[in-house]
Formats: C-alpha cells, structure tokens, sequence
C-alpha cells in the first residue's frame, strides 16, 4: 500500500492550504477538515500546532526538493508536539503519553539503521513507564510482562536475523575452508604429480562423499566394508565400488564376514588386474566381484595362505560359507554368507 | 543412428562425455539449464537425453515431468555423480529409463544408450541397491499388493545387477534367456514409477535427514 501525497493547495486556500490540501487528497469537504483541526485546537492548542506543523511538513505546489527537506524536521517535531498535547487533552496522564511516545520513536528509529539509538529510546520510554505507573497494584502485575513482550517483539526478529546470518557466514566459512584444505590441495597435488592423479582423485572423491552423503553409521557392517574398501584403493590404486541395501550392526560374526570381504578385496585388486572392483553388502552377506584374469580354485597353491585363512577359515569359525566361483578370462566372485 | 541430447550443467562433463560415446551414437543438442533442456527436447526429439539428475535452476526430474506429455517417445537415462538414493529414486519415478552414474566408462555409457533407445531398462549396482532397499519394509502395509511389492524372480535379478553381474551373465546363472531377464527388470522400473507405496517417498525423505 503507498501512503498517497499530500500537497497543500493553492485553489481555495483559507490560511496557507493546508485543510484544503489534505482535502483534496482524501477526497471530503475542506470544511470538514478545517473542523477537526478547529475541535482539536480545543485540546490544549493542539490542532493549531498541527496546523503549523502540516504548513512545515507538506510541500507547496511550487517548492524545491532542498526547501522540503529543511522543512520536515520542523514539521516532524511540531505535529509529535501536537500528538503529545492532543493525548494529554483526551485524558491521557503524563505518565502514559511520554513513554509511549519515546517508546514508539524507539521503535521507528529500529527500522531505519541506528538500532542503537532505537533501542535505546524503547528501553526508556518502557523504564519511565514502569517507573510512573508502579504505584497501582494492577500495573506492577502486569507492567513486566508488558515490558518482556515488547522487548521481545521489538528485539526479537532482530536477533533472530542477527544469528541466522552469523550462522549462514559460519557455514560459508565452513566450506571454503574444507574445499580449500581438500580439493584445492589435491588438485594442486595432480597437476605436479600426474601419475597418481587416477589414486589422488579417487581418494578426494570418497572424503567429499563421506562428507556430503554420510550415509552409513559408524560401527556397522557396511561402515567396516566401506572402510576396508578405502584402504585397499589407496593400497591397490583400484577403484572398488561398494552398494550396500540394510545393514547390520558389529559383532563377532559380521567383524569376521567384514575382514574376509577386505581379503577378498585385496586378492581382486591384487592378481585380477582391472581397474574396478565391485562389492555388495548384505546384512549377513558380502560379495566381492571383479572381471579380471580368474584363476582355478583348486589350482591354489596350499602356502597361500589368503584364499585359505583369511577368507574360508575365518567365515567357517563364525559358522559362515565362502563360496569362490572363477573362470579364468571372465573374472571371479567370492560369495561371503554367515 | 541413435540421436542424443546432453543435458549437464557442467561443460567440462559435457565435453568429456562427447568424447566418449561411440559411433552410431550422434549428439544432436546440449542443455545446461531446466529451460533450456524443456525447450531443445522439444525441438530436436531426440531418441535418447542423457539427463543430470541436478542442475542450475532445478533438478533432472522437472525436466521429464515438462517434456514427456508431449514427447512421449524420448527415453531419459539419468547420468549423476549423485550417490543420493532420494535424487536418484526421484527421477527414475518421473519416468527415466534407468540411471548410470558418471564413473561409467564410455563404452559402457554408450551401450546403455543403446539399450535405452530400444526400449530396454537400465540398472546400475547402485541403482539396484537403491530399489532394493526402498522396496525392503512394509509389504503388510501395501495398498496394491501387485505393484508393491517385488517378486522373488525380480529381487533375485535386483540382486545379481548390484553385485555386478550383466543381463547375459544373469540370464545364464538363472537359466532363463536375456529377454526375460529384461523384462524382470522393465517390471521393477515400472512398479518403482507407479507404486502407491508411500514408503517410497517417506523412505528417501528419512535419508535427507540422517
């Protein structure tokens, strides 16, 4: 909604237009106008200061912007004299009007940019009122609850404002700071060292995964896999793709099916020779598959000790299976159940 | 010829993703914005749009939901680094034939560009574990016990594609033909689009906020 402009008017102008401006503007009778200020004056003088104030305030159809300008804090103050004299006038003790009208100053003042001094001016007009009117016992009751309300409504959306933008530079800072310490850095790290730039980014990659998407909680069954699978890539420089669906919470059985997953990792990443390892977790499953070289199973020499131990010994001593199907030129999959 | 439309907010993939699609596949048009993308689809008619599950003014589902009334015979495959299910689960229930993430190789980028041209779906491991596990819970709860809910043949063939294995490999473990195995997977994609189950939806919405 926009307040319309008032100007004072030079047709029918009585004293100096201003009844017959306001007039015009609000569409009714100059007459009509000129006797709310007439009844006001009644008021302690206070439709006569209005008047001058609104001569002050409101431009002629001839002034400048400069002569405007210079005009309105005259007008400003005579028409809050007005309003002071106008509210005494209706009744209004002393004790009511001026708090309320430094109060409301105050509140004014917070809106434009000096909240200092808005607060200020609020937190004296709600004193002086405190102050003036604890003789009644009804207004000692309520004149702290009153106070709290209007501080709260006053300060409230400000301070709100003020946390929720520190909070959102904080984040910002947040993450400018993990980017510069980790991306940047391994970015950096490749263009000098272009050899490892497949391992560089590969790790970069799970860290700001882990980061973004943390998924998994720690201390499960998937955790220790997504974690095994971290370090046979950072070993190996091989990619191993883990998909998991449920999961399952540590304990000696899943412990065991988790390291003989890692072994199996380390067997594919090791002798397939491919780029990729895939690994998908169930609650009481793991399998690792890769479509390197394959070998034969039974071909295994006896002193390895990996196939044997790590992975069948250890899923048969929790009471699971380890079931290894390889064809040589197509790859292999260790099928881990408890 | 299988004609391409490549939809990405990042130049640097578009540029990499052009220099690894394989012949017969030709890129007819680029999109990097929602509006744009609406727009160019429209246009061209591709067979195939190779969508970004995100981009700037919005997310890859926004643009099936505006092309396919109109478009009905453009196949979406959604492309994402995205390892989000609920992102990933919300276009495949605008209509995407299938979602690929973007540390696919190029010959296997463009043979999923074939098979979705010819109508088949395509399951990455990842989006296999994704349908697994929205479909997992609440099968007492379900309104249409038909659509929600996998039979065992479709979980057993869910399973396989997320521990790695191809439909030929599948078909062969199984002992049924590739067609079949194909068809399995067409019925999962479509339960995921039309299943009333609210799980679904409260499912990807509870992983936000972990």
């Amino acid at each position: 909604m926009r307040i319309p402009q008032v100007e004072r008017s030079g047709d029918g102008a009585v004293v100096a237009g201003v009844c017959a401006g306001i007039a015009r503007t609000l569409g009714v009778d100059p007459t009509f106008v000129r006797l709310v200020f007439a009844l006001l004056a009644f008021a302690s003088g206070a439709g006569i200061v209005a008047y001058v104030g609104a001569w002050a305030l409101l431009p002629g159809p001839d002034d400048g912007e400069p002569a405007r300008r210079r005009r309105r804090i005259i007008g400003t103050v005579l028409l809050v004299w007005s309003a002071i004299l106008a509210l005494s006038g209706l009744g209004l003790s002393n004790s009511i009007v001026w708090p309320l009208l430094i109060a409301s100053a105050g509140a004014v003042l917070l809106r434009r940019e000096s909240r200092a001094a808005g607060i200020a001016l609020v937190v004296i007009g709600i004193v002086l009122f405190v102050s003036h009117n604890s003789a009644g016992s009804a207004t000692t009751l309520l004149a702290p609850g009153a106070v709290g309300v209007a501080l709260a409504v006053i300060v409230g959306p400000w301070a709100w404002r003020e946390a929720r933008d520190r909070a959102r530079a904080e984040e910002r800072a947040d993450l400018a700071a993990r980017v510069h310490d980790s991306v940047l850095q391994t970015l950096t790290l490749i263009q000098k060292d272009p050899a490892n730039a497949r391992r560089l980014a590969r790790r970069q990659e799970r860290e700001l995964r882990a980061w973004l998407y943390p998924t998994t909680a720690s201390g499960t069954l998937a955790d220790a896999v997504d974690a095994a699978a971290a370090e046979i890539e950072e070993l190996h420089g091989v990619r191993v793709d883990v998909v998991h669906t449920g999961d399952a919470a540590l304990d000696e059985r899943t412990e065991a099916l988790a390291l003989a997953a890692r072994e199996a990792m380390a067997n594919a990443a090791r002798h397939a020779g491919v780029e990729e390892v895939s690994v998908y977790v169930e609650p009481t499953a793991v399998y690792v598959r890769d479509r390197g070289r394959g070998f034969d199973p039974a071909a295994v020499a006896a002193d390895r000790r990996g196939l044997a131990e790590s992975i069948r010994g250890r899923m048969e001593r929790v009471a699971g299976t380890a079931h290894i199907s390889s064809v040589a030129g197509e790859g292999t999959e260790v099928e881990l159940q408890l | 010829m299988t004609r391409v439309v490549l939809v990405d907010d990042h130049d640097l993939f578009r540029a990499g993703v052009r220099a690894q699609l394989e012949e017969g596949i030709e890129i007819v048009g680029e999109a990097s914005s929602v509006a744009d993308a609406v727009q160019l689809i429209k246009q061209v008619d591709p067979d195939v749009v190779l969508l970004d599950v995100h981009l700037g003014d919005g997310s890859g589902d926004a643009v099936i939901v505006q092309v396919a009334p109109e478009r009905p015979g453009v196949k979406f495959l959604a492309l994402s680094v995205s390892d989000a299910p609920e992102d990933v689960i919300a276009v495949i229930r605008a209509g995407a034939r299938g979602y690929v993430t973007k540390a696919i190789s190029g010959a296997e980028l463009s043979d999923a560009v074939r098979r979705v041209a010819g109508g088949d779906a395509v399951f990455s491991p990842r989006l296999a574990g994704f349908v697994l596990d929205a479909f997992r819970s609440g099968e007492a709860t379900a309104v249409d016990a038909e659509l929600d809910a996998l039979t065992a043949r479709e979980r057993e063939v869910l399973q396989l594609i997320a521990r790695g294995y191809r439909y030929k490999e599948i078909a062969s473990r199984l002992h049924l033909s590739p067609r079949t195995v194909e068809s399995h997977v067409s019925a999962v994609l479509r339960k995921l689009q039309l299943s009333s189950r609210h799980e679904l939806t409260r499912w990807a919405a509870e992983r936000r906020l972990i």
